[in-house]
């Protein structure tokens, strides 16, 4: 497959260079409003493709992120129209809620996430290996359940209690607890 | 407020297992709830980026294959990537629209979540505003009027949409905003042209009673796999509830709108027996019927005339009767809108020659510019200012006492010194109807 793609480099590099840094933060946004993360992907992908056809549209110097967004937005829709006879999606209006906090809220989200990378470096060896576990590409809760030998209830409920206390650490260490209170 | 159940609603969607109930649950509370939407975000944020860290990357050969090579090229890796991503901003910054939405027109004791008083000429940005009490109008760009009375939560999306959580409001919507949406946990309103009040109680049930003109309402919740959707029309109401999906039709009840629906219309209070009526060809004030209060007609808006007019009164002060060429030209220099104030007592059951009186105030919020009360006036300015259509009854009268009269029974009508209020005591006089046209600075 071949795309019309601006062919100059420093061009190239300047794109490259923007989308690997808001990567992260487009997924995110993308799977607050589509929730499967196979989709999400596939989803960012398609994005991360239009972004690359049309960044002769972008202007530079201004926001990418916002001009990310939109078209990752206008990608997951699509996504959500097709498969929403087959499974349940949030309706056009909670998503468009979402889409839009999601953008307000896009450098909080920046943050939180940095902050998360050091709650997870401090995170006990055990749990860590959990989330891990949970988490690697490949590997399902249940099959990562029947390895470690427990039943996937209670391998959710564990990441469950993970994912709470990363999130209390995120706030902790953003020192927003007190102002979220 | 995060609870026990929005978590599980919430770690069930991250890890897939939730059923179509919880699912539905989920959005239901997402949908009204903006902290809930907040708590949403954070997790999903959370759980986006433990995906992204601990994913064995495995770039699939595909057409943005050179973003691994970029990754490779510039040595980022996802996580690195993200840990450049931003500079240290805990704050959230919001991104500014090009415009704002809409503007706060007028305040009424209206406060917001945290105490702070709301003044004339905020202007309102997208996102939730919460006005804890009083009343408050909001002038969207487009024209729409919207008033809301606290305790009331919103959120305002853009001009042409906004979501009501819980309260009251009343919105006026000109011709150039026509589809104007007011969404609520039960109900999705789509405006045709309109004047309509929406109320949402505890539960989400929601209210839309149509003042004028004429709305779509369809229920949130879906049945089988059409919207379920309702045109209702001017002097109709309907009720929506969150878990049916049924379009009630109820009583055409507007009490709960009466504080608010003036707003829209420039009155920001009416006390005493004064009553504001929604404009409708049922309300036309021919054949109005209410003889205990002084009832109050929206006539012409903006209405912008070249020609100078006489009129009863200018200043402020006490209305005297006067001969026609005594009486003050009111030369317009800017826009005015109208109003009619009736009181049409009739002969009433065992006392029909009762004759009480009827005290109101009313208050506008511009300076009333001129008031027209002898019948002749009257008559002349309904063709300017009169709705189309509407039977205005001849003849009225109000009678203030001559100067030098003792005996009592006149009618008193005061013009305040600020010029944005009306005083009115009539004396019931069966038979005999008592109008009261006044001019008002248009906006």
């Amino acid at each position: 497959m071949t795309y019309p793609t601006p062919q100059d480099s420093p061009r190239h590099e300047e794109f490259v260079s923007l989308y690997v840094r808001h990567e992260a933060a487009l997924f995110s946004f993308v799977l607050t409003m589509v929730r499967h993360t196979a989709d999400s992907e596939d989803v960012v992908q398609r994005a991360s493709m239009t972004m690359w056809r049309s960044f002769n549209k972008y202007t530079p110097g201004t926001n990418f992120r916002a001009w990310a967004f939109q078209i990752a937005k206008n990608e997951a829709l699509n996504h959500l129209t097709k498969i929403k006879r087959d499974r349940h999606v949030f309706g056009e209006k909670l998503l468009e809620m979402l889409a839009e906090r999601g953008e307000e809220r896009a450098d909080d989200l920046d943050a939180r996430r940095r902050a998360l990378d050091f709650c997870i470096e401090n995170l006990p060896a055990e749990v860590r290996g959990i989330v891990e576990g949970c988490y690697a590409s490949g590997s399902t809760i249940r099959s990562f359940a029947e390895q470690a030998g427990e039943t996937a209830n209670k391998i959710y409920k564990r990441l469950n209690r993970v994912r709470a206390g990363l999130q209390k650490c995120v706030e902790r260490r953003l020192g927003l607890e007190e102002a979220a209170q | 407020m995060i609870d026990d159940e929005l978590q599980d609603w919430t770690d069930k969607s991250l890890n897939d297992t939730a059923t179509e109930e919880e699912l539905l649950a989920l959005e239901e509370r997402l949908l009204r709830d903006e902290q809930a939407r907040d708590h949403y975000l954070n997790a999903v944020n959370i759980h986006a980026s433990l995906q992204q860290r601990f994913v064995v990357v495995e770039e699939p050969a595909s057409v943005v294959s050179f973003l691994t090579v970029a990754r490779r090229k510039f040595g980022m890796g996802l996580t690195i990537a993200a840990g450049l991503a931003v500079l240290i901003a805990v704050s959230s910054i919001l991104l500014n629209p090009a415009s704002p939405p809409a503007v706060i027109a007028q305040v009424v004791g209206a406060y917001g979540e945290t105490e702070t008083a709301y003044a004339v000429g905020e202007t309102v940005e997208s996102g939730p505003l919460v006005v804890s009490r009083g009343l408050m109008r909001l002038d969207f760009s487009n024209g729409t009027r919207v008033t809301l009375e606290g305790p009331a939560r919103v959120e305002l999306i853009d001009e042409m949409q906004m979501v009501l959580h819980h309260g009251v409001l009343t919105a006026t919507i000109p011709e150039a905003a026509i589809g104007f949406v007011v969404d609520t946990i039960s109900a999705h309103v789509v405006d045709l042209g309109t004047s309509f009040g929406v109320s949402v109680g505890e539960n989400g049930q929601t209210e839309v009673c149509v003042f004028d003109g004429e709305v779509e309402v369809s229920s949130s919740k879906t049945s089988g796999v059409s919207k379920l959707t309702q045109l209702v029309r001017e002097g109709e109401a309907v009720r929506t509830k969150v878990d049916s999906s049924v379009i009630d039709s109820v009583s055409y009840e507007t009490a709960q709108f009466e504080n608010a629906l003036p707003v829209n219309y420039g009155v920001l209070q009416t006390t005493g027996s004064m009553r504001f009526v929604s404009p409708g060809p049922d309300f036309h004030p021919g054949n109005y019927k209410d003889n205990e209060h002084i009832v109050v007609f929206p006539e012409k808006r903006g209405f912008l005339s070249n020609e100078s007019m006489r009129v009863d009164m200018i200043d402020p002060g006490e209305y005297e009767k006067s001969h026609y060429d005594e009486k003050p030209t009111l030369v317009p220099r800017r826009a005015m809108t109208s109003y009619l104030l009736q009181l049409d007592a009739y002969p009433e059951g065992e006392n029909p020659n009762r004759r009480r009186s009827v005290i109101g105030q009313i208050t506008f919020a511009n300076p009333i510019v001129g008031v027209i009360t002898e019948d002749r006036l009257l008559n002349q300015s309904e063709v300017i200012f009169g709705i189309p259509g509407a039977d205005y009854p001849s003849a009225r009268t109000i009678e203030p006492r001559p100067e030098g009269d003792e005996r009592e029974g006149f009618d008193k009508l005061i013009l305040t010194a600020d010029r944005h209020s009306l005083i009115l005591e009539l004396r019931e006089n069966p038979g005999h109807l008592d109008q009261v046209r006044v001019l008002v600075e248009a906006d």
